[in-house]
């Protein structure tokens, strides 16, 4: 597996070529937005970490451009914690985002997470955890249990399962769920949480993250 | 005024910013009663207890039980504020403790006896100044109150019951009550409950029973509490009538229109026609007509106070220019659509000449014309000028001319009457009357024409120096003469009159465009304006001073660079007032008239961008109506002038301030970059380091960077907070998420206390920025678990009443330090003897991210120990039926997708 490192300070891109070679990632480094895409139209990594505080360019403006030719797994690596940055990010194609200072063991476990939604895009089912969704039939089972939902909220699950451990915004899922007309409800979103937190009874986290999105995690994995 | 039926905009407006500030105040609850009693602590309490059972946050300011047990009962259960202990001489006296009652911030706050005077010490005199801060600190209060302590009915009150009540309440703050609530008994039950000693207790209700417990003072009392209330409710009605009434402030089509004369009648038939229009619920207008008749200072001022009063009234105030006022003033009223003309009943019916009531009414037509016997008003204030029968001292030299011409003419023609015959000297004097009218006043001429005629008569008609006329032809001649000339010197004079007005007006005109031109068109506005000021110097004959409003939109205490002459301290008084009020104020109107100048607002459409004020040289006695105008019109340019260049400034101010902005931005980003940077790089070594990184000393640098770590983070949202970058994301967030999402944040330091979370059940969702929300919640439990001892609860509570979130975290730890519960949210602040590993900075973000959503954040002991920190929000709570499971159809196809 290649990773592609695009960051302009050479003491993070070490660490990090540290902690990803020893998890038998391929690593290429870029220092500069511009010889990252190049690096990316090159070498078609499998996953590409960006910062967004580059020499040359916006990293958003990196992302941007990137988006337009290839669908690659994204993660931002930044110093920029405010909520309308990520979210920027996000909707403009970025699959997730950590901040730095981060823990590589998170930063990892994301990596896996967001390049592991592009394997199983095509299947009937969606499995996470204990949870299973059959695409066709519209059922859903939670450790071998049907659950009854209601069509808004198999809808919302879906859309969080599809994703299952990668932030999805408000926005995507108000989109994703209620169409047109869903954009601004976030209180759609918080009801809506609320009931599958009820049904799903602990077995799968569905996390709030303020200001930006909602994520399903298994607590066990 | 408007003929179509809008609403009036400044009406509009006045109603939704006293709704604005409504809203930020408390509302204040008055309990009235007619003596004391009557059970108004009792009904207090009653609705203290049913507010609490509401969820609501009750405090008990003060609460005066006089013993009474009923009432004692009722107290239980409520929390009590402990009052303050004021040392005052060798005693100690106790009062209400206001600082620490804001600082509770209870929902709803309980204060006995408004008309109370407070101990010597305390902050305010009286118990209602204390009421009043309280409101404008956002808390709702409820007070007790007896009638006989209300300003307005001392007088009636004394003359009732003999009594001088020394503790009164001022009216206005009644006017401020949200509700005001009577409790009513009969007298009979009254007197029933003193004599069981319900009221007073043991001696003390003997002596209440024969001095002020009279059964017709009660009674007395009784009504006036009623009455009070009535009137109240009234009041309430009309206003509810008032707002419904908003899109069409005008009942019916008609117009009144009163015609204002420089006479002491005037002021009664303006009173009149505002009483009749009032019931008719329509405009009027308020019309003077400008004669060609000089007008006396006396009669200026009379005017000056007519159409003042008549502005004051809510008339618009014409101006009309013409000889015969019957007819201008039909001319007027066809003009405006007026329906009804108001005029005054002569008190005296001269025989031969028709009053302006009859030629008005001869005139009118279709429009009603109401004479009304005027009621002579304040006479003027200066000293009474007579009618002057005989000549001013300016005349006296017209009358000279006159003569002289008349007598040097008189002595050409004699010369010349052999020669050109008797006839020639006639038009030689029509001519010279001609010529001479253009310069002389009415009078004069009329006394010329006059002259003329008997000169020709005596010295070229024959018989010759006699007045007798020999023949009929010469009889007719004199008389034709006579009338000639009369006429043509009228019509001269006349001419000469309105050319005069013109010529001012046009004076006028011209100032004004120069005015406009000189301020408006200047690169320098400084020197604009001073160019601006001497023109109208020049035109009013006066000193101005132009103070122009700060950008704080405060008048400063100097006037503008550019005014001819600096007004004292007390001068700019008068200036404040007239800002304040956006009313003409000093010398010449009925506000503040001993000052030396007078003051006009500059007022535009939107703002009012400062005043003028003129000092009018000379010893002028009044400001006339014409120089008003004008002075107003000069104001008008002066405050456009002004507004725009307040515009400009202000456009480009945005343009620095973004940039600003935008570089502020730009430094966060990179100072956290750099700061950032090697944390991460330390953290990422430290954890790659495997086993190793067991190492105590490894353990250190972990510890110390976690620390660091934290510190930068504060110190990056304190600069942003203090740049104002913070701008809250508001979206809809539910209360559970937030507090548990708090928790989470708060950190490790949290994991080795028990948290309980105690959220009320139907708490809705509420429309805040959750983030900000979060981190200042996450910041107090942080402190919270820093300095209590661990395994110490902590506990996190969630409340909501009216629109208001009440956040609460209590812990079990050594408390605030006392004096300090406010100082504790200052920046860097440690408290005495704090652990180490804290920044100081955890609850003043705290603070100023709960204030940046419009929030505020207390602190304070717990009587039973340990630390109570609040967040007490103003946020929307979402109605509860919008579930968005609105769309099934949509959903079930989203549901494919």
């Amino acid at each position: 597996m290649t990773a592609l490192i695009i960051d302009d300070e050479i003491q993070i891109r070490r660490l990090l070529r540290l902690a990803l070679e020893s998890r038998n990632y391929t690593v290429r480094e870029a220092e500069s937005g511009r010889l990252g895409l190049q690096e990316a139209a090159f070498h078609r990594p499998e996953v590409v970490l960006l910062d967004l505080g580059l020499p040359d360019m916006d990293g958003l403006e990196v992302l941007k451009n990137l988006r337009e030719w290839s669908d690659v797994p994204v993660l931002i690596l930044s110093v920029r914690d405010q909520e309308n940055v990520k979210v920027a990010a996000l909707e403009n194609g970025a699959d997730d985002y950590v901040t730095k200072p981060f823990s590589t063991a998170e930063l990892v476990a994301r990596l896996a997470v967001i390049q592991r939604r592009r394997h199983g895009n095509d299947a009937p089912e969606i499995v996470t955890g204990t949870l299973r969704i059959c695409l066709d039939s519209h059922e859903v089972f939670l450790a071998g249990e049907m659950l009854r939902m209601t069509p808004t909220e198999y809808a919302f699950l879906c859309a969080l399962a599809r994703h299952a451990g990668k932030i999805v915004t408000q926005r995507q899922l108000l989109r994703e769920v209620w169409g047109q007309q869903g954009d601004g409800q976030t209180h759609y979103l918080r009801v809506y949480a609320n009931h599958l937190r009820k049904k799903l009874g602990g077995k799968l986290i569905i996390q709030n993250e303020p200001g930006i999105g909602y994520r399903l995690l298994d607590p066990v994995g | 005024m408007n003929d179509d039926h809008r609403p009036d905009p400044d009406a509009l407006l006045a109603q939704v910013q006293r709704e604005e500030i409504e809203e930020k105040r408390g509302r204040l609850y008055i309990i009235l009663g007619m003596c004391p009693g009557v059970g108004k602590t009792y009904a207090m309490l009653l609705l203290a207890r049913q507010r609490q059972n509401d969820g609501l946050k009750v405090l008990v300011g003060v609460v005066e039980t006089h013993g009474r047990k009923e009432t004692a009962v009722l107290l239980e259960n409520l929390t009590i504020l402990p009052r303050q202990q004021i040392a005052h001489g060798d005693h100690t006296l106790e009062e209400f403790d206001l600082d620490t009652a804001i600082q509770r911030r209870p929902d709803l706050l309980l204060v006995d006896e408004l008309a109370h005077t407070n101990a010597p010490g305390s902050r305010h005199l009286k118990r209602y100044q204390d009421v009043l801060e309280l409101l404008d600190a956002g808390i709702d209060v409820v007070t007790t109150l007896n009638v006989q302590h209300i300003e307005s009915q001392v007088d009636i009150v004394r003359q009732v019951t003999g009594v001088a009540v020394q503790e009164t309440v001022p009216d206005s703050l009644l006017d401020r009550a949200h509700e005001i609530q009577l409790v009513d008994l009969s007298v009979e039950k009254l007197m029933g409950r003193l004599t069981e000693g319900k009221v007073y207790l043991g001696e003390r209700a003997q002596a209440a029973a024969e001095g002020f417990f009279r059964e017709g003072n009660l009674t007395a009392l009784r009504e006036l509490a009623l009455r009070f209330t009535a009137e109240r409710v009234d009041r309430d009605l009309e206003d509810i009538r008032k707002a419904r009434r908003i899109s069409s402030p005008w009942k019916t089509n008609a117009r009144l229109m009163v015609g204002v004369g420089p006479t002491p009648y005037s002021e009664s038939l303006i009173r009149w026609t505002r009483r009749a229009s009032g019931r008719h619920g329509c405009p009027w207008l308020a019309v003077w007509v400008e004669g060609t008749q000089p007008v006396s200072a006396q009669e200026q001022d009379l005017l000056a106070r007519g159409l003042g009063l008549a502005r004051r009234l809510g008339a618009e105030v014409v101006h009309a220019m013409g000889d015969d006022v019957a007819a201008t003033l039909l001319e007027v009223a066809r003009d405006r659509n007026v329906s009804q003309i108001v005029v005054g009943k002569a008190d005296r019916r001269s025989r031969w000449q028709a009053t302006l009531a009859d030629r008005v009414i001869a005139g009118s037509g279709d429009i009603d014309v109401c004479v009304v016997r005027p009621v002579i008003g304040r006479p003027s204030n200066l000293p009474e000028q007579k009618r002057r029968k005989f000549a001013a001292p300016g005349q006296v030299r017209e009358y000279g001319i006159a003569l002289g011409i008349v007598v040097v003419l008189t002595g050409v023609c004699w010369q010349l009457e052999p020669v050109v015959g008797y006839t020639v000297p006639a038009l030689v004097y029509l001519l010279a009357i001609l010529l001479t009218a253009f310069q002389i006043s009415r009078l004069p001429m009329i006394f010329m024409a006059g002259l003329s005629a008997l000169a020709w008569n005596f010295f070229f008609i024959t018989p010759k120096f006699t007045f007798e006329v020999g023949s009929l032809q010469d009889m007719i001649l004199l008389v034709i003469f006579f009338a000639v000339a009369l006429s043509m010197g009228q019509l001269t004079t006349r001419l000469r009159v309105r050319e005069i007005a013109e010529r001012r007006r046009q004076l006028e005109t011209d100032a004004l465009l120069r005015v406009t031109q000189s301020a408006a068109l200047s690169p320098e506005t400084g020197k604009g304006l001073a160019e601006a000021l001497k023109i109208i110097n020049s035109v009013i004959a006066s000193d101005t001073a132009l103070v122009v409003r700060e950008l704080d939109r405060t008048l400063p205490a100097q006037a503008h660079e550019a005014s001819t002459w600096q007004p004292l301290a007390h001068e700019l008084g008068v200036a404040n007032w007239a800002y304040a009020n956006k009313q003409i104020a000093g010398r010449f109107t009925d506000t503040l008239p001993q000052a030396d100048a007078t003051w006009f607002p500059l007022q535009t459409a939107t703002s009012v961008m400062g005043v003028l004020g003129l000092r009018l040289s000379g010893n002028t006695a009044a400001l006339d109506f014409n120089r008003r105008q004008a002075v107003e019109a000069f104001s008008l340019q002066l405050a456009l002038v002004l507004e725009k260049e307040h515009f400009i400034h202000a456009v480009s101010q945005a343009e620095v301030l973004e940039k600003s902005e935008r570089l502020r931005r730009n430094l966060l980003d990179s100072v956290s970059h750099e700061l950032k940077t090697p944390l991460a790089v330390i953290r990422a070594s430290i954890e790659g380091m495997g086993e190793s990184a067991a190492n105590p000393y490894v353990v250190e640098i972990d510890t110390a960077t976690k620390r660091l770590q934290r510190l930068v983070d504060g110190l990056l949202q304190m600069t942003r907070l203090e740049s104002q970058v913070v701008e809250p994301q508001l979206e809809w967030c539910d209360v559970n998420e937030l507090l548990e999402g708090a928790v989470k944040a708060a950190g490790d330091a949290m994991g080795s206390h028990p948290v309980k979370i105690d959220i009320a059940s139907d708490i809705p969702l509420i429309q805040t920025d959750q983030a900000l929300l979060l981190q200042a919640l996450a910041n107090i439990l942080h402190n919270s678990a820093v300095y209590s001892p661990v395994q110490s609860a902590i506990e996190l509570t969630a409340r909501h009443a009216g629109q208001r979130l009440r956040l609460t975290v209590r812990d079990y730890g050594p408390g605030l330090p006392p004096g300090e519960e406010s100082r504790v949210f200052g920046k860097f602040y440690r408290a005495a003897g704090a652990p180490a590993g804290g920044t100081g900075l955890g609850l003043s973000i705290a603070r100023g991210f709960v204030q940046a959503l419009g929030g505020d954040i207390a602190g304070w002991n717990d009587p039973d120990g340990g630390a109570v920190f609040e967040i007490l929000l103003k946020a929307e709570f979402l109605a509860q039926d919008d579930d968005g499971a609105c769309f099934p159809t949509e959903i079930a196809q989203a549901a494919q997708v």
